[in-house]
């Protein structure tokens, strides 16, 4: 039943200090909230006991991120929107700014907050694994002063934690020590948005000459709180990467974990889900290390021509080619797709068309006679979901092609990969009513996808 | 336990450019005080709990749920309803859009759809589909199925929505 807001007391604070001593003020206790993504879920079902709220979400005082010499401090009352957007959040512990990004949707992430997600204490939070994995420490505040504790001690038990009844937590802070580290942050649930997690984790290691280092794996909703695998850890530490340790450490991580049966999934398919998330965890630190091994650094190191010939198939414009290998070295994949991004974005028209030209058309098998072999496998990859759409959709596809090109003069650019026959008709017949200004610019934006998916698949091998 | 009623308190906040006085307690929601004292009923209740989106409005810049605001912190703070877009009766481009694609079957998520879909526009004047995709997710439509919708939203965003 709805609960009736006249039985509510709830005040609003100008500041910090008038908001610890209204904590303080016992013995009937306030409770602090802050975006009232999870409290005023439970007023609205009637379940929420406290009768004496205080407002915490514009405190100016919990609302900073500052970045200092060794550590970001996150201010508690940072919404997820603050971290996901946050320039050095996003680049020294981008596994926080991506669990910021699929915490519920963006109206929630405008209103959810890091340390309301803290204290909520719910075992499947999605930000608490990534601050596991980097060694968070929290400063708690109150009357009495503050205190910083480790944030892995501060979840104890299912939703308790060591947070007096008098005490904010004002900031969370992050080593800023990853900067070499590998990460990969994972969420299995029904889909990203509002679904709460089946399964998260927040990994990250070291990897040196081959051999793995300081791996740190954390995960959620697999116990009672959020846990790291410190046995896992371990096996991990000093070794090469190689298909025998990929399967003992996914074992091993199966086995560390306590997951149950609820309502969102059983405790077998997350022992599951958490093997197969290792693995892949596994697999991404081989990966890279790879990737600075060979292909980049192979091609930093070409002549020009042969740079220019081996990455055009990722792009097909000559232009765009003869302006990647112009930028090099390259140290990593980040760098050279962004790169991509603004060497394509430069070019002329005509250099746009040159790379539309080396397509095939969409639903038919046949490129261009200009395509180099390699771009020709891609596409073919590429529209593997279209060549499976029933046949009509495929005399549409031919059909709205022919029309296409007596109106724009050119073949039509979609970044097929993962999409359905059908799903590519629809556009098609949208893009149809572009005027040509318009239709060029769309073009280009698929083109510039299909270049990205194809620069990672090129460098990865 | 013994049920003690508090005091209403005078709450202060502007509405589609307009200041308005509301007297609320303030644990009342915003959505409640937008639908009842200010007679906007476009804003939806669908979930009531942060889920559905259909109460979506724009607070201050940000799209909100107003089902989870209470009105309190919502005083002195900005808010856009879905009243509030267009001029008069001219819709804004969104709205055109919306109709032209058929972004709409029984209209209970259109508010919220609409008003996500100008915040996006706004953080993103040219997204790309998946931008759209992620910028609406928090808005569920139970009729019929997003395809419309996500294409009315590209077509805004092409016609300059955001200018």
């Amino acid at each position: 039943m709805r609960s009736d807001p006249a039985e509510y007391d709830l005040v609003a604070p100008a500041n910090l200090q008038a908001a610890v001593s209204l904590l303080a003020s016992g013995p009937d206790r306030w409770l602090p909230i802050a975006g009232g993504t999870d409290l005023m879920v439970q007023y609205a079902a009637g379940t929420l006991r406290a009768r004496k709220l205080v407002s915490i979400s514009r405190l100016p005082e919990l609302r900073r991120i500052e970045v200092l010499a060794e550590e970001i401090q996150i201010g508690a009352g940072c919404t997820y929107s603050d971290i996901r957007k946050h320039d050095s959040v996003q680049r020294e512990f981008p596994m926080l700014a991506s669990a910021a990004g699929w915490t519920g949707g963006i109206a929630n992430q405008n209103r959810g907050t890091l340390g309301g997600n803290i204290v909520n204490a719910s075992p499947a939070a999605d930000s608490l694994p990534a601050l596991l994995a980097y060694d968070a420490e929290l400063i708690l505040v109150s009357v009495r002063g503050e205190r910083r504790v480790p944030y892995s001690t501060f979840h104890t038990s299912y939703k308790k934690i060591t947070l007096a009844g008098d005490e904010l937590i004002r900031s969370v802070c992050v080593p800023r020590r990853f900067g070499g580290y590998i990460s990969d942050a994972r969420k299995v649930g029904t889909r990203n948005a509002q679904a709460v997690s089946k399964v998260c984790m927040a990994a990250l290691a070291r990897v040196e000459n081959g051999v793995i280092h300081d791996a740190r794996v954390a995960l959620g909703s697999v116990a009672p709180v959020p846990i790291r695998l410190t046995e896992t850890e371990r096996v991990l530490e000093g070794k090469p990467f190689d298909a025998s340790l990929v399967q003992l450490a996914s074992r091993m991580a199966a086995a560390e974990v306590a997951p149950i049966d609820d309502i969102r999934s059983t405790a077998r398919y997350r022992s599951a889900v958490v093997a197969n998330l290792i693995a892949e965890f596994l697999e991404k630190l081989g990966g890279k290390h790879q990737v600075r091994g060979a292909t980049l650094e192979r091609w930093n190191g070409l002549p020009a021509v042969e740079a220019e010939n081996e990455i055009l198939p990722c792009c097909g414009s000559r232009s765009w080619a003869r302006s990647m290998a112009a930028r090099r070295p390259f140290r990593d994949e980040a760098s050279v797709l962004a790169a991509s991004d603004e060497a394509w974005r430069v070019l002329a028209e005509a250099d746009w068309m040159e790379a539309f030209a080396s397509h095939p058309r969409i639903g038919e098998s046949r490129a261009p006679e200009s395509a180099t072999a390699r771009s020709a496998a891609w596409s073919s990859q590429e529209q593997r979901d279209t060549a499976g759409a029933d046949e009509d959709v495929k005399a549409a596809l031919r059909e709205g092609n022919r029309e296409y090109e007596r109106r724009f003069g050119q073949i039509f650019i979609v970044c097929a990969a993962g999409k359905s026959g059908a799903e590519i008709l629809q556009i098609l017949r949208h893009r149809l009513q572009n005027d040509d200004r318009t239709e060029v610019r769309e073009a280009a934006e698929q083109q510039r996808q299909i270049s990205q998916i194809r620069l990672g698949k090129w460098l990865r091998g | 336990m013994t049920k003690t009623a508090r005091a209403k308190s005078e709450i202060a906040l502007t509405v589609n450019g307009k200041p308005k006085t509301v007297r609320a307690y303030p644990m009342e929601r915003l959505l409640d005080v937008l639908r009842l004292q200010l007679g906007l009923t476009g804003t939806k209740e669908g979930c009531g709990e942060g889920e559905c989106g259909a109460c979506s409005v724009i607070m201050d810049g940000a799209l909100i749920d107003s089902c989870l605001v209470p009105v309190l912190q919502a005083q002195g703070s900005n808010v856009v309803t879905i009243e509030g877009l267009g001029q008069d009766v001219r819709a804004c481009t969104v709205q055109e859009t919306f109709l032209e694609f058929g972004g709409a079957q029984c209209g209970i998520c259109t508010p919220g759809m609409i008003l996500a879909a100008v915040h996006l526009l706004r953080e993103k004047p040219e997204p790309t589909m998946d931008d759209i995709r992620q910028g609406l997710a928090g808005n569920l439509c139970r009729c019929t199925g997003y395809v419309q919708i996500f294409e009315a939203v590209a077509a805004a965003a092409r016609r300059g929505a955001a200018r």
